[in-house]
């Protein structure tokens, strides 16, 4: 049971970064950015290759997060500002472009074989039944910190409430004298920072791999739009949901059910799950499950 | 005028290349041969490469074939039908080879040796082993062992070894279909279970929910084959999630360990196909450490290596290089028997591999010795 | 060579009866369909499934049309008051819904092995004839849809989904049913796309997973953009950009010598930055949308 639990919130640890970036960028730029996850998968790159030229693992993260960062502005400011003067599906059309270039690039330039970090193994932390690897806890522990962080510079700071402002009414906000270039060319550093070190960290235990963007795609779009776009509890909410119907579906023993010792879904239907999740969700819930923030779905 | 200047250059390059490839075309004989250059196999098919490449210049030294150089024409099957199908296309038509080999994962071999076999090109299978690959056709041909001959020695090696319930992970294609359903079949001949069985589908970053589903059925030990990275993962999670407490037996070992940290693999058995063995397989093996370092990576080198030097010697009793003088040598070199590093290559009516041989092995040390 | 240069028409060919069909939907339509090659990979796998049964195989082809009509019906109703992106979103998961089925269900898909050994048409033509009368029967149906897409796009059913693309509510007002619209408009896409789809698994003589990554969806809609959405010459002209340059890489490969990676970096690569280019300068593409101005 408690391994379970464990599994469940390694999962959403996987995908909350990555998610409240997209949330919260989502809420400003408005439109579905499709290249957002292959920002994580750059990060990855950046944290292999800093640290293979022997950068510490620590410093490796935090210099290819703020470099994903960096790209992800640059990106906003070149292509995306001028695309969204032609609408978000336009932009869209656009974000698919950037991901194939961004994809090509690495591809190109890494290859297509995963790159695994060189870490020593060390024997993972057991309790209660339940195993979780040194790193596997840093990662989950990294994202609790960042999450309450986000959440104090959200609701507890002038900058926060600009944020929120402008997410919310962006005319009225600009009116009222905030900056809103600079506040949406801030939240774009802070959500790539935060997707380039989702990505690096993802990648420390499954290696840096092309596909990690694309894997992460709509498990990320259906957290985030789950959760509710431009609300960072509810996108990690959201991610904790997806992560616990996948967790929750793959364990369950049918076999009793058909009279053999064990029958489970095969795993693969898994990702079919959290499609459909995602596809319930836009059906019904465009809004989010939390139903708050402002409509625009 | 650039564009004048560039289209004569354009000109002159396809002029030229022209009258070099036919000039070449005069002195070599090509055969072609795809592999899997990317993707999860892409270490196994980099070792194959090299085993074709060691085979080709032993070839060309030692005379080439008919009076000419022998030259294999390599190309990437990208690990999926479609892209190997291309290849194939391409090898058949472009460069019109008389005969193909590989690939080497056998839902990728299959298909695109139907399509060889449709269009009259030699087929020779070195890397799969799936049954299947007996149905190909008269003008198909194998010198790997296929999983009715793998299974039934795994499924003997587990047994003896003293286990009766096993958990079994391999990949949800033709050829991890073939050694569940195979090993499961021999294995409860012998009076053993297969308690739980999962096949993983490829590509995925993390396979902790199909090695959960496993562990549940508290197996003696756990059976396992996987291609070069995924088999790495699963590995690794098998490690953290403390399944090792139980042995862990690798079908097709260095497939399935080619990839893994050898703190990760150490302690693993497993069974693979035979190794380059006797006098032979001695000096192909000096010779591929002396162009490699690393010597070995897999066991399906030697298989690349014999198969270019089947195909030479196929060539030569055919006396010829189409096709049908092609299946005649193989036809020939196999009744009477072909010694190759792998062994002895001796053909029966489907002209598949009789005998082929296995070997049992640990890992120890940081590499794989035989047991 | 010269075999080489008419598979790669062929494949043009077929590429093109797929991107015709979605020109319908995006170009006409406006409808941002992620999901489209879900319909080629129904018709793909509707022809395996025939062959697999032991069906006479040319029945595929009316099956994965009709099958594709239906899910275009559902694709059209799924979300009436979604906004243009984020019913795209939802496409891309129907999608993958649909590929993650076709990948575990062995015994109607054959799982992730696919269906191998699809005869091709005109099997029975002695040697070289059979590819030829496939690729002229190819290239004689885009023509044909062409043909039929530009009638489409002039006539009062094309005028009326422009309408619904640009003002959807002054389409209400004028009295079409938008979602009656919608649900034509998605059949027709799809069962051409369907179409394109057997044709491919007849060609290849396979049917696998593969063929539904939403990859091709996106160089489906490169093809579209990149020529000219909404215009059935500019569809023309995208797929073979697109397809030019698919072909000619690996043949840059050959010359220059870098690895498989290096090259499907570069195809990706180029065709991304030409949609990108596309995008941010051309936005209609290269050949425009033809509106009848104003007298």
């Amino acid at each position: 049971m408690l391994q379970f639990l464990v599994d469940a919130l390694l999962r959403t640890a996987d995908l909350a970064l990555i998610t409240l970036g997209l949330s919260m960028l989502y809420g400003l730029i408005k439109f579905p950015n499709i290249a957002h996850v292959q920002y994580a998968m750059c990060g990855a790159f950046l944290a292999y290759a800093l640290n293979s030229i022997g950068l510490p693992l620590v410093v490796a993260l935090v210099l290819a997060s703020v470099l994903t960062g960096v790209l992800t502005l640059g990106v906003q400011l070149l292509v995306f500002d001028r695309l969204l003067k032609s609408g978000p599906a336009i932009a869209m059309i656009g974000s698919l472009a950037v991901s194939m270039v961004l994809v090509a690039c690495v591809l190109g330039l890494a290859g297509s074989f995963p790159h695994m970090f060189s870490m020593p193994y060390t024997e993972p932390l057991v309790f209660g039944g339940a195993r979780i690897s040194k790193t596997q806890l840093w990662f989950v522990a990294t994202t609790v910190v960042l999450l309450a962080l986000f959440v104090l510079l959200l609701f507890h700071t002038q900058i926060g409430r600009a944020m929120r402002a402008l997410a919310c009414n962006p005319a009225l906000a600009d009116a009222s004298g905030l900056n809103a270039r600079r506040i949406t060319n801030g939240v774009t550093l802070i959500s790539g920072m935060l997707a380039g070190l989702g990505g690096s960290m993802l990648a420390l235990s499954t290696g840096a791999h092309v596909n990690l963007g694309y894997d992460l795609l709509l498990p990320v779009f259906a957290a985030a739009i789950l959760g509710g776009l431009g609300n960072p509890l509810g996108a990690v909410a959201g991610a904790l949901l997806i992560a616990l119907t996948e967790t929750t579906v793959t364990n369950i023993n049918f076999g009793p059910l058909f009279g053999e010792y064990l029958l489970f879904l095969p795993v693969s239907y898994i990702s079919a799950a959290s499609f459909l999740i995602l596809l319930l969700a836009l059906l019904f819930k465009p809004y989010g499950l939390f139903d708050r923030e402002v409509r625009r779905v | 005028m650039k564009k004048r200047n560039f289209l004569k250059l354009a000109a002159g390059t396809l002029l030229v290349s022209g009258i070099f490839s036919t000039a070449w075309a005069q002195d070599t004989i090509s055969i072609g041969a795809v592999l899997p250059l990317t993707g999860p196999s892409a270490t196994v098919g980099e070792d194959i490469r090299r085993g074709i490449e060691l085979g080709v210049e032993h070839v060309n030294a030692n005379g080439g074939v008919l009076g000419k150089k022998l030259n294999v024409i390599i190309e990437d099957s990208g690990n999926n039908p479609t892209s190997a199908l291309t290849a194939a296309r391409k090898l058949a038509t472009v460069d019109k080879v008389p005969a193909v080999m590989g690939e080497y994962s056998s839902s990728i071999t299959l298909p695109m040796a139907q399509y060889l076999v449709k269009e009259n090109v030699v087929h020779l299978n070195i890397g799969s082993s799936s049954n299947k690959i007996r149905e190909l056709g008269p003008s198909a041909f194998n010198i790997i062992g296929l999983e009715e001959n793998g299974n039934r020695f795994a499924a003997k090696d587990v047994y003896d070894l003293g286990h009766r319930n096993i958990a079994l992970i391999a990949p949800n294609n033709a050829y991890g279909q073939g050694v569940a359903h195979g090993f499961k079949e021999e294995f409860e001949k012998l009076g053993g279970k297969v308690t739980a069985q999962v096949l993983y589908t490829g590509g995925q970053s993390t396979y902790r929910r199909e090695l959960q589903q496993l562990a549940r059925a508290n197996p003696d030990a756990f059976l396992y084959t996987a291609y070069g990275h995924e088999s790495a993962v699963i590995n690794r999670e098998g490690k953290e999630l403390g399944l090792r407490n139980v042995p862990w037996y690798a079908y097709i070992m260095s497939m399935s360990v080619s990839d893994t940290p050898a703190e990760i693999a150490e302690g693993q058995i497993g069974m693979e196909l035979g190794s380059p063995t006797g006098e032979l397989g001695k000096k192909y093996e000096e010779a591929f450490k002396a162009k490699h370092s690393e010597g070995f990576k897999t066991a399906f080198n030697g298989y690349g290596y014999d198969g270019v030097l089947l195909m030479a010697a196929a060539i030569e009793k055919g006396k010829g290089t189409s096709p049908a003088e092609i299946v005649a040598g193989l036809k020939a070199a196999g009744a009477e028997g072909f010694t190759g590093v792998t062994g002895e290559i001796k053909f029966d009516d489907e002209g598949q591999r009789i005998d082929p041989p296995y070997d049992r092995l640990k890992y120890e040390g940081g590499k794989l010795v035989l047991r | 060579m010269y075999d080489f240069l008419i598979f790669t028409v062929t494949i043009a060919g077929i590429y093109a009866i797929m991107a015709l069909g979605l020109n319908v939907l995006a170009g006409y339509s406006g409808l941002l369909n992620f999901g489209h090659i879900a319909f080629a990979g129904i018709g793909a796998y509707a022809t395996g499934i025939a062959h697999a049964r032991g069906w006479p195989v040319l029945v595929g082809i009316p099956l994965g049309m009709i099958a594709a009509m239906i899910l275009g019906v559902a694709m059209a109703r799924m979300g009436r008051r979604l906004a243009a992106d984020y019913w795209g979103i939802a496409t891309l998961a129907v999608a993958e819904i649909l590929r993650t089925v076709a990948l575990n269900e062995d015994a109607l898909t054959g799982g992730a092995n696919g269906i191998a050994g699809i005869p091709g048409l005109f099997e029975s033509m002695p040697g070289q004839w059979g590819q030829f009368y496939f690729t002229v029967l190819v290239l004689a149906l885009v023509v044909l849809i062409a043909i039929l897409s530009v009638r489409l796009g002039d006539g009062r059913f094309g005028r009326a989904l422009r309408l619904m693309r640009e003002q959807p509510a002054l389409a209400a007002c004028m009295g079409y049913d938008l979602l009656k619209l919608k649900t034509h408009a998605l059949m027709c896409g799809g069962a051409i796309t369907a179409l394109a789809g057997s044709l491919y698994a007849h060609y290849f003589n396979f049917a696998g997973t593969e063929f539904m990554l939403a990859a091709e969806t996106f160089v489906l809609w490169t093809m579209v953009m990149i020529g000219g959405i909404g215009r059935t010459g500019g569809v023309i002209l995208g797929v073979v950009l697109v397809q030019a340059v698919y072909a000619f890489v690996p043949f840059l490969r050959d010359m220059l010598g870098f690895g498989s990676d290096v090259a499907g970096a570069l195809r990706l690569g180029l065709i991304g930055t030409l949609l990108l280019l596309c995008l941010m300068w051309r936005r209609e593409g290269l050949l425009p949308e033809k509106l009848r101005n104003p007298a």
